[in-house]
């Protein structure tokens, strides 16, 4: 751990010296102003991130009263138990699944065409990258609000030019069926913009010679993506991914404010079903099981995928790279 | 590959090819800015139904533009609802949470990057790995930390677990690992100290980096929503997207009124982004290429 000179090994030693990592005075005062520097930081990763970590399935294993704790009730891991026989716990997790499932593509997809095409040899792009990344700037709230207005069934603009193509547009948001690619298409529409942007800059990343060396080799465009454009992104494509799977499965705020889980329990998601155990039905316990549950699960995706992720792209790069030998 | 294709794309092979690209190029036109007028779509009906009286916003069939102007709305949401307080708590929130996110973890990562100390990488491992830690699972124990230590309706209850968040404290390790050894071993051998070396050579070096982590809390906080939901239990404390949501939820619930509020919330957000927005990009670029 030390970086002990020899050169002040003479002088007798300070109190901090004699410490056992601590071998020159140098290197003392280095480690005094490293564990300082870094200490507000990390007091505040221990309170607030780590301890809550362990705190939370201590929790979980009380009937927990958040005001009087002492009088919280110890009942083993019967919130587990509880949570597998509950079928809103079900619902919920297939609700979280199924948005998922919905809004990953989307936010991957649409945010990588634009940003290709918004990279090709178009007439202003400053106005399009403006427009399609703004909404990433307004508050989840607004979003929603804005959405709930257009879906609106009596007087929102949506039901009413739907009106004319067919005879009963959906109720969207009231909607069993409806109500979750509604709230999709909301958040789609306010969360792409950050991805968007990242993929402007993958693939503003690629090397042009790339290109012109595939074009006089007589690739076709969909070759070029494939075999260039891909496999060069792979970074942002995976930092993508990930994050966009992790956020989409503690999706809150959206169906909070548009849907609150409704119609029944139609959009209603893990981390809304986590919310109203707590602060719903004050049932803390509960809820720091759910939150523990949900942990593991995402802790599964995320490994699983960047393994996948990591095992894909390689092979494509592997081709690559034996198509350029084979030449 | 073969000859055939080789010259088939280019301009000098005669009329179609020409042509070809053309096609291609209007429709790229179109689709992109067919696709940026839907996207542009929400902030119209959003503008629209601010200014928009009663019976406008009401009827079946809808008004995009209208002559009949009102700035009634705006009139009843500033004076007559808590709208101002909840500017000046959501300013307040994101303004001194920046200051706490960004002098906190650009010192980290400076301690983390730059200086041994007994204990750094033990450190640096556990910070990376709870990278893997979702918000929301955390969000009963830190609840019930906070009320513990009697921040519930207090703003520090919002900024203390968002500052114990681990992006900016990674995002600035990998800048101030690339300041070069010889700059901080000169400052050294003139006498210059830690802290001195910190504020006077590290930070400058990376202050686009730090600004950049600066720009990304202010965004977050003032646009932070299931926090604050929990912690401020207070009408007079809330801030801006949870006072606009229980407006949103009354009884009688006025469109136009959420409309205008809505704008209110996000116009600061927009015109900041606007002035900053090639910055903007740069920094929301580094994100994914970080490593």
């Amino acid at each position: 751990m030390s970086t002990g000179s020899t050169a002040d090994t003479d002088r007798p030693k300070g109190l901090l010296e004699r410490l056992p990592f601590v071998s020159d005075s140098r290197s003392a005062r280095e480690s005094l102003a490293g564990i300082g520097f870094a200490s507000p930081f990390l007091a505040l990763f221990g309170l607030f991130l780590l301890f809550p970590l362990a705190y939370g399935f201590y929790i979980s294993l009380f009937n927990w009263d958040p005001v009087f704790i002492g009088q919280s009730e110890f009942v083993g891991l019967s919130n587990y138990t509880r949570m597998f026989e509950d079928p809103v716990f079900w619902t919920s997790l297939t609700n979280s699944l199924l948005w998922t499932l919905m809004i990953v593509p989307l936010v991957i997809t649409v945010p990588l065409v634009l940003a290709l095409a918004v990279t090709k040899d178009v007439r202003g792009k400053w106005f399009l990258r403006t427009v399609f990344f703004s909404p990433s700037m307004l508050t989840v709230a607004v979003v929603a609000l804005i959405w709930m207005q257009l879906y609106e069934p009596t007087y929102g603009p949506i039901s009413y030019y739907l009106g004319f193509i067919m005879e009963n547009p959906p109720n969207w948001l009231n909607s069993h069926t409806y109500a979750m690619p509604a709230v999709v298409i909301a958040s789609l529409w306010g969360g792409m913009g950050v991805n968007f942007v990242i993929f402007i800059a993958a693939r503003q990343g690629i090397p042009e010679r790339l290109y012109e060396a595939a074009r006089l080799d007589g690739a076709s465009t969909w070759q070029m993506f494939r075999d260039i454009t891909l496999p060069q992104m792979k970074h942002a494509l995976l930092f993508v991914m990930i994050t966009s799977l992790i956020a989409s499965f503690q999706v809150f705020e959206i169906i909070f404010i548009m849907t609150d889980g409704g119609p029944g329990q139609n959009t209603q998601t893990m981390v809304v079903f986590l919310y109203e155990a707590a602060f719903g039905n004050q049932n803390f316990g509960y809820a720091a099981a759910i939150g523990y549950v949900l942990f593991v699960i995402l802790f599964v995706i995320s490994v699983a995928n960047y393994y996948l992720l990591e095992g894909y792209t390689s092979r494509v790069e592997g081709e690559v790279i034996e198509g350029d030998t084979n030449e | 590959m073969s000859n055939e294709t080789q010259y088939a794309r280019g301009y000098e092979i005669g009329g179609i090819e020409i042509s070809k690209s053309q096609v291609r190029s209007v429709v790229l036109h179109l689709g992109l800015y067919g696709f940026a007028g839907l996207f542009l779509v929400p902030y119209v009906w959003m503008a629209s139904t601010s200014i928009k009286p009663e019976y406008l916003i009401y009827d079946s069939s809808p008004h995009w533009l209208t002559t009949d102007v009102t700035f009634e709305w705006y009139r009843v949401i500033l004076f007559e609802s808590p709208v101002v307080s909840w500017t000046i708590a959501t300013f307040a929130l994101a303004a001194v949470g920046t200051l706490v996110v960004v002098l906190v973890d650009s010192m980290a990562a400076y301690a983390l990057a730059r200086l041994e100390w007994p204990g750094r990488r033990i450190v640096m491992g556990i910070i990376l790995a709870s990278f893997m830690v979702p918000a929301a699972v955390n969000l009963i124990p830190i609840y019930a930390i906070v009320s513990e230590l009697g921040l519930v309706n207090n703003l520090l209850g919002i900024i203390f677990p968002y500052a114990a968040g681990v992006f900016g404290v990674f995002m600035l390790y990998q800048f101030f690992k690339n300041i070069p050894e010889e700059l901080e071993e000169a400052a050294r051998l003139d006498g210059f100290s830690t802290t001195r070396i910190f504020f006077r050579i590290a930070v400058p070096m990376q202050f686009p980096a730090i600004a950049a982590l600066g720009l990304f809390s202010f965004i977050g906080l003032w646009n932070s929503f299931l926090w604050p939901l929990i912690i401020l239990q207070n009408e007079a404390m809330y801030t801006l997207p949870i006072g606009l949501v229980t407006l949103e939820t009354q009884e009688v619930t006025d469109p136009g009124l959420v409309m205008s509020g809505a704008i209110i919330a996000s116009a600061p957000l927009l015109i900041l982004f606007l002035a900053m927005q090639d910055y903007l990009f740069k920094a929301v670029a580094l994100q994914g290429t970080v490593k």
